[in-house]
């Protein structure tokens, strides 16, 4: 085997010193920035890699010179000296970290950590987008895809036409998404739920590949996902698609709101509003947003035994006499009322009427997105409607996971979840979840082969934080376990340093973005999958849209570009119509 | 040995020392500098009107120089020693027209015309066993690209002779007449064979290897307008034969004339040198012409009009045989260095005969020109072409520790003893 160098793009510099970690780079004196990416042709041993070098700091370095001060000074005061062809000698000495290497095994490439060294001398190469581009995509094959379109490789202030996707198979262990304000959330929510329904799309359309659907509950606490940011949104991909595959893909509906009428007009056609019986609601949702002293949730649990899913009419109807007769504080009884009473007066969670939660598991079972504005909800509103529709998806798939058939699934669910929100789904449930048949004695799938469902926790330091995790939280058991039930949390956050151990180190995808303050950065660095030690320079320099992801099942930290969701999608529009897209595709062709 | 120097007494010696030299040297040396004081200010010393910094020059030209690194000891086997000799050749251009000043030639350029750059050469010696000479007139013999003896020693002797001899048939009836035998050989062109000690051997062959760039430079295409040799013009005599006493001297002599031939300006550059009262010289330079005055002084020998100085009269390396040295400083900074030029050179060229003017013109021209090759930042006042010959070339200890290494894995490749190539001291860790 001898690989094409020229392939890898121009050649740079050499290595001079360093160890597997760290290497220092001598090279040409052009524009480098911090961040780039260099790749490194070693032949050692018989053994041909391409070493992956990310550039972590630069200095000017003057072949010839040993004082630069001297010499320096010595233009400024003797004003006829020169230096004679001194641009050869101008290098740059340029270190940083070993990223890995690539090795062709078996005609397949593959990519390990830094655990060798390149040759001496070896040469380095500057990838050169438009040349490096198909080269470096193969080599990283198994690092960069996947089903998840996030990026484009980032080398230094360019992208390469190399794709990063996350696999579907690793949403159910976590998706964490860092990034102070401005640093390109939102974009990136978009750009995910357009990836999202690309994916989808794509098993529709190609049936017999196997591909796995993806579902995901997106909260959009500043009603941007559906209109976009700019001039397009999600709206904007469902009106391209044609009514079937529109049905198909997205339903009947993909935007829930608290309001439908204030939506526009042309989202209104896909809106519901969010609404949640009391009946639906369960303690350990209100334990998993706010903490409740032992007394509390004491009064609440022989409330919800003895009521079951009246327990919210009953506490909220209780008079002090009833309590006293059952041995209850009237404080606590008191501080229970007050904190049950932001339901009283919500619009969204209501005591009797339609509830929107059994539309909710049938979009979520099917491979949908749901966008959720929570614009004019509280916060409180907020994390427990977050908190209702993930206990309830677990719990549906925790009764699937612990039954053998139909017919003991139906036991399961009765159970664990709320008769009248059961009693009304569980005949869709059967369709969903039964292999082959609706029969109580037909075998039930294994929640493997069902979609993956992403519930985005939006300002995840309010409920995934280590107090309120240490209780009976519902965040707590579906970090530890989600993957059985391929159900994953999409954490998004300002910060890092605040959020809970248990979610952090259950967490094995990171998209880290630009970070506010040091003490952020660090805490990313120590949380990530890969080590990503020696990246905090990074970090400070990093612009919006730029992040680095980290993947506890990939040893490559891939540094990438977020592409504005307005270019992917004029990029990509031809592909959501049925009809004429194969003749566009064509043209591109 | 500490307890020894840190002591009172070792001072009391160096001071005794220091007494006694300020008192036999120092003092005979005033008193001679004193009688050349007025004649070094008023006739040899002086100033040069400097290149302006964005110059054009009417004809850009190239500046070669060459210098050569090594070591008499790259490895010892028993009384064999391994010499490794490196030797680089650099061409700048001028290039005023491309503002791109004394820039280096392309390297390929210099490559195709010059071979490999710098050359590695290594030749091993023993000093110590009866065939010492041929051996060492083998290696010489191999480096220098001129293979008759005959027409390397002649330009030796015409120049000596002030072209009295012009071939062989002219020695008749000279003193050297009797020496013919001995001119045919390089092996018998050594003449002080019992002086081949290991420095003197490896210094042949380096300045060897110098001259031998330099030849080839001045055979190539590169048609340079100045070849820069780093050292002195020094040649070594035989006191009786009157010729001199290495190879390297007829070398020297036969590079002279093919630059002359050539019309190249040859002439060879000391950082070091032992020029006495220089300082003091420099002194009376910035006295008359400023702190920030770039000088020259000319060293007369005992030929030129009004005769040698006083202060090298015993020191009769100075003026070099056949050379013409002067002092010169192009740095404010720096002490003044040594520059030797070729004298037949020299007399067609700078001197001209009852005219001090134009000689002092010719210098000055000479000068201005050696300046504005000066003025690297990284080396100012050293000539840069010098300069980056001298980086080019150098073996640095990290060098040359690895080039031992290589040469041990050689011999274990070879199958050849490791151990008799290592230092016998290194078995007592000493």
């Amino acid at each position: 085997m001898s690989l094409d160098r020229d392939k890898l793009g121009e050649l740079y510099g050499k290595v001079g010193v360093g160890n597997q970690t760290t290497l220092g780079i001598m090279g040409n004196n052009r524009d480098i920035s911090v961040g780039e990416i260099f790749m490194i042709y070693s032949h050692r041993d018989g053994h041909e890699r391409v070493f992956f070098f990310r550039v972590l700091g630069l200095e000017n370095y003057l072949r010839q010179v040993e004082d630069l001060a001297r010499v320096a000074g010595t233009l400024m005061v003797e004003g006829d000296a020169y230096l004679s062809g001194i641009e050869r000698n101008m290098l740059l000495s340029v270190g940083g970290r070993m990223l890995g290497y690539a090795e062709k095994i078996d005609e397949k490439w593959t990519f390990r950590s830094p655990r060798r060294l390149p040759d001496h001398l070896a040469s380095v190469y500057r990838p050169v987008p438009g040349t490096s581009d198909e080269f470096v995509k193969e080599m990283l094959e198994c690092q960069t895809d996947g089903e998840i379109y996030v990026g484009d490789l980032q080398v230094g202030e360019d992208t390469l036409d190399v794709p990063i996707k996350i696999p579907a198979k690793f949403l159910p262990m976590h998706v964490g998404i860092f990034g102070s304000t401005g640093a390109g959330k939102s974009n990136l929510m978009m750009v995910l739920i357009k990836s999202i329904i690309d994916n989808n799309l794509n098993a529709f359309r190609k049936p017999n590949q196997e591909s796995t659907r993806i579902s995901a509950f997106c909260i959009d606490p500043h009603d941007e996902f559906a209109k976009g940011v700019d001039k397009f949104g999600i709206q904007h991909v469902v009106e391209d698609m044609s009514a079937t595959t529109r049905s198909e893909v997205i339903g009947d509906f993909y935007y829930l709101t608290t309001h439908k009428r204030a939506t526009t007009r042309d989202i209104r056609k896909y809106a519901r509003e969010i609404r949640i019986l009391w009946s639906e609601i369960q303690p350990r949702d209100l334990y998993s947003i706010r903490e409740y002293t032992a007394e509390m949730t004491s009064f609440i649990d022989s409330q919800y035994s003895a009521k079951g899913e009246d327990w919210i009419t009953t506490i909220l109807n209780m008079d002090e006499e009833t309590a006293d007769a059952a041995n209850v504080q009237k404080g606590t009884l008191r501080a229970v009322k007050r904190r049950l009473s932001f339901l009283r007066r919500s619009l969204i969670y209501i005591e009797s009427g339609n509830s929107i939660l059994s539309e909710i598991f049938f979009a979520m079972e099917t491979g949908r997105i749901l966008v959720v504005n929570t614009s004019l909800m509280s916060d409180k509103a907020q994390f427990l409607l977050t908190t209702i529709v993930t206990r309830t998806l677990s719990d549906m798939r925790r009764a699937l996971k612990s039954s053998g058939n139909l017919g003991d699934f139906e036991n399961q669910g009765q159970m664990r979840l709320p008769p009248s929100f059961f009693s009304k789904v569980k005949a869709q449930a059967r369709a969903f979840y039964g292999y082959g048949g609706v029969d109580d004695d037909t075998p039930v799938q294994d929640p493997r082969s069902l979609p993956v469902i992403q519930v985005t926790v939006e300002e995840a330091p309010s409920i995934l934080n280590p107090e309120l995790m240490r209780g009976q939280s519902v965040f707590k058991d579906i970090s530890r376990q989600g993957r059985k039930f391929n159900i994953g949390l999409l954490v998004v956050s300002q910060q890092v340093s605040v959020l809970d151990n248990v979610i952090l180190s259950q967490m094995n995808t990171e998209i880290n973005l630009r970070l506010g303050n040091e003490r952020e950065i660090r805490a990313c660095i120590e949380n990530a999958s890969v080590n990503i030690s020696g990246f905090e320079n990074e970090f400070r320099v990093m612009s919006r849209g730029e992040a680095i992801v980290t993947q506890s099942y990939r040893e490559l930290p891939l540094p990438l570009r977020i592409p504005l969701f307005d270019d992917i999608y004029e990029k990509d529009k031809h592909s959501y119509k049925d009809k004429g897209s194969k003749k566009s595709q064509e043209h591109i062709l | 040995m500490l307890d020894k120097i840190l002591t009172e007494k070792f001072r009391r010696t160096l001071k005794m020392v220091f007494t006694d030299i300020r008192n036999q040297q120092d003092r005979r040396d005033e008193q001679e500098f004193a009688k050349d004081e007025a004649r070094i200010k008023e006739r040899l010393i002086d100033t040069f009107t400097t290149y302006r910094p964005d110059v054009i020059l009417e004809n850009d030209f190239r500046i070669a120089a060459i210098d050569g690194s090594g070591t008499d000891s790259l490895m010892t086997l028993d009384d064999i020693r391994i010499h490794l000799l490196s030797t680089s050749s650099v061409v700048v251009d001028t290039n005023t027209h491309s503002e791109n000043l004394f820039s280096p030639i392309e390297r390929e350029a210099l490559e195709n015309e010059l071979g490999e750059q710098p050359q590695i050469d290594i030749h091993w010696h023993s000093g110590v066993r009866g065939d010492a000479r041929k051996k060492l007139a083998e290696t010489l013999a191999s480096i220098y690209p001129l293979k008759d003896v005959a027409s390397l020693t002649l330009p030796f002797f015409q120049d000596y002779t002030r072209g009295e001899i012009s071939s062989f048939s002219d020695f008749a009836e000279t003193e050297f007449e009797k020496h013919i035998p001995r001119l045919r050989e390089v092996e018998s062109l050594i003449s002080r064979e019992q002086l081949l000690t290991n420095p003197t051997v490896h210094e042949e062959i380096r300045k060897t290897s110098e001259y031998a760039a330099a030849r080839r430079i001045l055979m190539s295409d590169i048609q340079p307008k100045y070849l820069l040799l780093d050292g002195a013009m020094s040649v070594f005599m035989h006191f009786v034969r009157h010729y001199p006493s290495m190879p390297s001297g007829f070398m020297l002599r036969d590079v002279c004339a093919l630059a002359r031939q050539k019309n190249v300006v040859l002439c060879a550059v000391s950082k070091n040198h032992t020029i006495p009262f220089a300082h003091r010289i420099a002194g009376m330079a910035r006295d008359a012409f400023g702190e920030t005055a770039k000088w020259f002084c000319h060293l007369p020998s005992k030929e030129d009009p009004e005769g040698g100085l006083h202060i090298y009269e015993d020191r009769t390396y100075i003026p070099p045989m056949l050379a013409v040295p002067y002092l010169y400083s192009f740095s404010r900074d720096n002490r003044p260095s040594r520059i030797d030029f070729d004298r037949i050179w020299w007399l067609e060229n700078i001197f001209v005969s009852g005219d001090p003017g134009t000689t002092r013109a010719n210098e000055k021209k000479l000068f201005a020109e050696l300046e504005f090759m000066s003025r690297d930042a990284r080396w100012y006042g050293y000539p840069v072409p010098l300069a980056l010959a001298h980086e080019s070339c150098k073996l640095s200890y990290e060098d040359l520790r690895l080039a031992k290494e290589v040469c041990m894995d050689v011999r274990s490749e070879m199958g050849l003893e490791r151990r008799s190539a290592e230092p016998l001291r290194a078995d007592y860790d000493l």
